[in-house]
């Protein structure tokens, strides 16, 4: 195993620690809601501010540690009519500048979001719920860091579409045992 | 005046604005106010100025119109600082609960609190405290807001303890808390639809505004006669880009201000006396404060005076001057011809 | 530059960065930031980009589409499909042609418990497929009758469609759900119909091949496979009944609102599977992954949609865009065939979802413009939507049960398509001659 798949298995761990995080908190946000009907209905009260901690606190973590994960499993959306038509050699040089287009906004908006977490560490952001305010900006850094990973996805395709004359858009490896067993 | 405004000369450019809301264009803020504002301003500047316009969250969303005219994503909107108290603590204010005042006093009230030139703390004035990246036009503040219900009545305190309501406001959930009522929380494009399959009681909402959303079928009962506060908003721009404008172009868009501030009133008059006429005929009752038993009146006022001194010292807790600035919102309201209860006089 | 000059730049690039096979949320990201820098220069850039992501994302009505599509998960793992296609298969005993019928039904009865096209696709690809190829059905038809019966969940309510077209342009999620309840039941007659002629029409051919039957394949078929107990099915019919009673009757009665009905759902499908025994780490595992992969995209998409669109605002597009249609607008019908044929293109090539979320803000303001119910034209294009499942070149429900059948999509594209092309005539046209069907319902319930 050389180390570039070294290395992407390493990436891989903190993906699948990404994912799994979306999920408990899924599960949380699923017991959340079902709890406040509960309440709402059988004790004559919902949870004070409920409604925004699911919006502004679970939605987030729900989506945006397990987003690199989610990319990289294949289950975007595209269209494949011609790639699988041309030569193979037209076929990498393709993706290759796709690759490098999706960097280019990627890379713009980790910037951007960045930007916008630091902005809001600075205003203290937060939102009103049940008469007192929650802060909110620690959230906002949940976002340039997912998109970071995934332009660290990107890389890795980049380096693994240079090297090898199958193009892809997904890490697959050019012989079944290095690839990552998860 | 039109005549010897610099109109389209050879140093009057065409200047095009981009104008946004996220509210709908049938908002009565957007139509009664921003609409005619930006006429006002085309005529004044003989179609110098321009605006190109956004509603209904088409380019900005609610509450971001603020950072994104600071960030000069659009040159001017209509902002609604209650809803980010985070960044606004002290704009709340006019979401006081009142014994007693209409659009017309809380609107004036608002614009005079705006332009206040008397220290709040610290040498700053309520607008240096609060709005000073902006440029700001006030506008009217919206109707009162009432308590309406889908058919709970109170004729008793125990009534009124262990209601389900809607509270669109930090000020409301305070209020909500100090008279023992459950406070919800939902979208209100989500409320229509809880509120007819019963899912709680009803809401905190102001009458002129349930047309947006068709409430003038489903509420059959609102508490009159006393007032949960008025929501606030103002025509803003970034201060910079303020002050890049031509001089006769920020003059023309002073007195665009002046001349349709009262019309931006009376388009809230007009909406709640339309919509009230269709409630009443769907079989709404309106109940009057003064009817009900006087304990529950009772019940009403302590949680009005607790509500204000609770954000007055929420205010304090975070360094504000927050005792001053409810004592002049008083002093403005009672002025203008509002009605606090005896204990708010007192603070 | 020239807004319509940026606008035809914007549209070439999209074609081609769609034919060059980019992802859909980076063609939409891509698109946008460049039309902006195209229009305004870089510096309008932060403003939009820096807080999209959040704001989308931080929405309690968009908390519907994890829970649904967990809901869906735990439903699919718990192997609840499984029990139920068994009940069918027994039912049909010896009518072939009502198990098709039957497994239609069952697409539209699962509709009715996941939000995701998708996922009831594959799972009745795994567990119908083979019963209906041993009953005489030919792969291609058997993948077509899986592929359609699980596009049903796309307009049988609860669906992910209608509720991404609900919170963009703020319509209730619950009366859209209503509305759509009469139009997804014709799609899946439709499809009933249709099926029943090719059937017949396989039959006749295999006549003719008579020799060439498998016979003995046929008898061995559902013997061979170990039967759950009578209990475990008696369980799992009781439990696919409740959760459908829980959910509707929860949403009627007000105990809960149409948003959180997603996350009740999710808990009772997961008791559901608890309660069949089916709970252990890899059912934790599977249904999460598969639920937070889902939501990422969706998600994506929606980030990009939510670019692009305001490149499209700012572009003025919509408004150039009814400028051109001026002369067609008095005929709100022509407007609406036009708009229809361009959006079934659209779904032909693209997911469901991302056609919603990135012609919205082009196409809504010419809909409120004609004066066109915003209620009845999200019914109208979630059953293109949904028939866009099932169509080529991108159909996500035949590629759902190609993928577990091992059939080639092809083949299952072929009659998939003519499926499609008649729901298409015959229920859109019907909803656009009496547009009654979407509007009534809601209007009584409200
Ligand atoms: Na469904
Ligand atoms: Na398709």
């Amino acid at each position: 195993m050389d180390t570039l798949w070294k290395s992407y298995r390493i990436f891989n761990y903190i993906k699948l620690t990404g994912i799994w995080i979306s999920g408990i908190f899924l599960l949380v946000m699923m017991g959340f809601i079902v709890y406040d009907v509960a309440a709402r209905n059988l004790f004559a009260g919902s949870i004070n501010g409920g409604f925004e901690i699911v919006q502004n606190y679970l939605m987030p973590l729900v989506v945006f540690p397990g987003l690199a994960y989610a990319y990289s499993s294949g289950v975007l959306p595209k269209m494949d009519l011609i790639i699988e038509r041309i030569p193979v050699n037209a076929q990498r040089t393709l993706v290759i500048v796709l690759i490098l287009i999706e960097l280019f906004v990627l890379v713009l908006l980790v910037e951007f979001t960045w930007e916008f977490a630091m902005n809001g560490l600075e205003r203290q952001e937060g939102f009103p719920a049940a008469g007192r305010l929650y802060p909110l900006y620690p959230l906002f850094f949940l976002i340039p860091v997912s998109f970071a990973l995934i332009v660290i996805e990107n890389l890795f395709l980049l380096i693994r579409n240079f090297r090898i004359k199958e193009p892809t858009l997904i890490m697959i490896a050019d012989n079944p045992e290095t690839e990552d067993p998860t | 005046g039109g005549e010897e405004a610099g109109g389209v000369t050879e140093e009057g450019e065409t200047i095009t604005l981009r104008a946004a809301t996220g509210l709908s264009a049938q908002h009565a803020w957007w139509e009664g106010a921003m609409v005619p504002w930006m006429e006002r301003v085309e005529e004044l500047t003989e179609g110098q100025v321009e605006f190109e316009t956004f509603t209904g969250g088409e380019l900005v969303a609610v509450p971001d119109e603020g950072s994104a005219v600071l960030d000069g994503t659009i040159d001017v909107a209509l902002i609604l600082p209650i809803y980010q108290p985070d960044q606004f603590p002290m704009a709340e204010v006019t979401m006081l609960p009142l014994s007693y005042s209409d659009t017309e006093i809380a609107s004036n009230a608002w614009r005079q609190l705006i332009e206040s030139e008397e220290e709040l703390g610290n040498g700053q004035t309520y607008f240096d405290m609060q709005f000073a990246d902006f440029r700001v036009f006030p506008i009217s503040t919206t109707q009162e807001y009432s308590i309406s219900t889908t058919g709970k009545e109170f004729n008793t305190v125990d009534d009124v303890v262990g209601t389900s309501l809607r509270t669109p406001s930090r000020i409301h959930e305070v209020y909500a808390e100090e008279t023992g009522i459950d406070s919800v929380t939902m979208p209100a494009v989500e409320m229509y639809d809880a509120l007819s399959r019963g899912a709680f009681d009803g809401s905190f909402y102001s009458i002129a505004d349930w047309s947006g959303y068709g409430f003038q079928d489903l509420f059959t009962y609102t508490l009159t006669g006393v007032n949960f506060g008025h929501f606030n908003a103002f025509i803003g721009m970034d201060e910079e880009r303020w002050a890049e404008l031509p001089e006769d172009v920020q003059e023309a868009m002073v007195q665009a201000h002046d001349d349709i501030f009262g019309e931006s009133i009376d388009i809230w008059t007009q909406r709640a006396e339309e919509v009230i006429a269709e409630n009443e005929a769907a079989g709404g009752k309106f109940a009057d404060f003064a009817d009900l038993d006087p304990a529950v009146q009772e019940h009403f006022n302590e949680g009005i005076v607790e509500t204000w001194i609770n954000y007055a010292e929420m205010l304090e807790a975070d360094g504000l001057p927050g005792y001053e600035l409810v004592r002049k919102w008083r002093e403005l309201i009672i002025e203008e011809g509002g009605e606090v209860p005896e204990a708010v006089m007192d603070l | 530059m020239d807004n319509l000059v940026v606008i035809g730049i914007i549209l070439a690039a999209i074609i081609i960065l769609l034919i060059a096979g980019m992802y859909i949320h980076s063609i939409l990201l891509t698109s946008g930031v460049v039309g902006l820098i195209l229009l305004e220069g870089f510096d309008i850039l932060p403003g939009l980009l820096g807080n999209e992501p959040f704001n989308r994302v931080a929405s309690y009505t968009l908390t519907t589409i994890p829970l649904f599509v967990l809901m869906a998960q735990f439903i699919l793992q718990s192997g609840l499909v499984q029990d139920i296609f068994y009940i069918v298969h027994k039912a049909s005993r010896g009518k072939n042609s009502l198990l098709g019928v039957l497994t239609l039904t069952i697409g539209g009865v699962l509709g009715a418990v996941s939000g995701s096209g998708t996922a009831t696709a594959a799972s009745l690809g795994q567990v119908a497929m083979p019963e209906l190829q041993k009953h005489g059905y030919s792969p291609a038809l058997a993948g077509a009758v899986a592929a359609s019966g699980g596009s049903l969940s796309g307009i049988i309510p609860p669906s992910i469609i209608l509720i991404l077209y609900g919170v963009a342009t703020e319509t209730p999620v619950g009366n859209l759900f209503i509305g759509a309840f009469i139009p997804g039941i014709l799609v899946m007659v439709v499809y009933i119909l249709v099926m029943l002629v090719y059937f017949r029409a396989g039959l006749k051919k295999q006549n003719v091949h008579k020799e060439e039957r498998t016979v003995p394949e046929i008898a061995a078929t559902v013997e061979d496979v170990e039967s759950p107990s009578v209990f475990k099915l008696a369980v799992s019919s009781i439990i696919a009944v409740l959760i459908m009673l829980i959910i509707f009757g929860g949403i009627y009665s007000g105990v809960f609102t149409p948003t959180e009905a997603g996350a009740v759902g999710a808990f009772v499908g997961l008791v559901a599977a608890a309660v069949l025994g089916r709970i252990n780490l890899a059912f934790f595992r599977n249904s999460l992954f598969e639920t937070i992969k889902l939501t990422g995209m969706v998600m994506l998409i929606m980030i990009g949609a939510q670019i692009f669109g305001r490149f499209v605002s700012l572009s003025l597009l919509p408004r150039t865009l009814i400028g051109f249609l001026e002369p067609i607008m008095d005929s709100p019908v022509l407007v609406l065939i036009a708009i229809s044929t361009v959006l079934f293109v659209m779904f032909m090539f693209i997911e469901g979802a991302a056609v919603i979320l990135m012609s919205i803000p082009v196409i809504f303001p010419i809909i409120q413009e004609i004066q066109i119910d915003v209620l009845w034209f999200g019914v109208f294009i979630s059953v293109i939507c949904t028939i866009g499942l099932i169509t080529p070149p991108v159909g996500l429900s035949v590629y759902a049960v190609a993928g577990v059948s091992g059939v080639r999509s092809e083949s299952i594209f072929r009659i998939a398509f003519i499926f499609a092309a008649i729901a298409m005539l015959i229920v859109c046209g019907l909803l656009i001659a009496f547009p009654e069907l979407a509007t009534w319902l809601p209007a009584s319930a409200g």
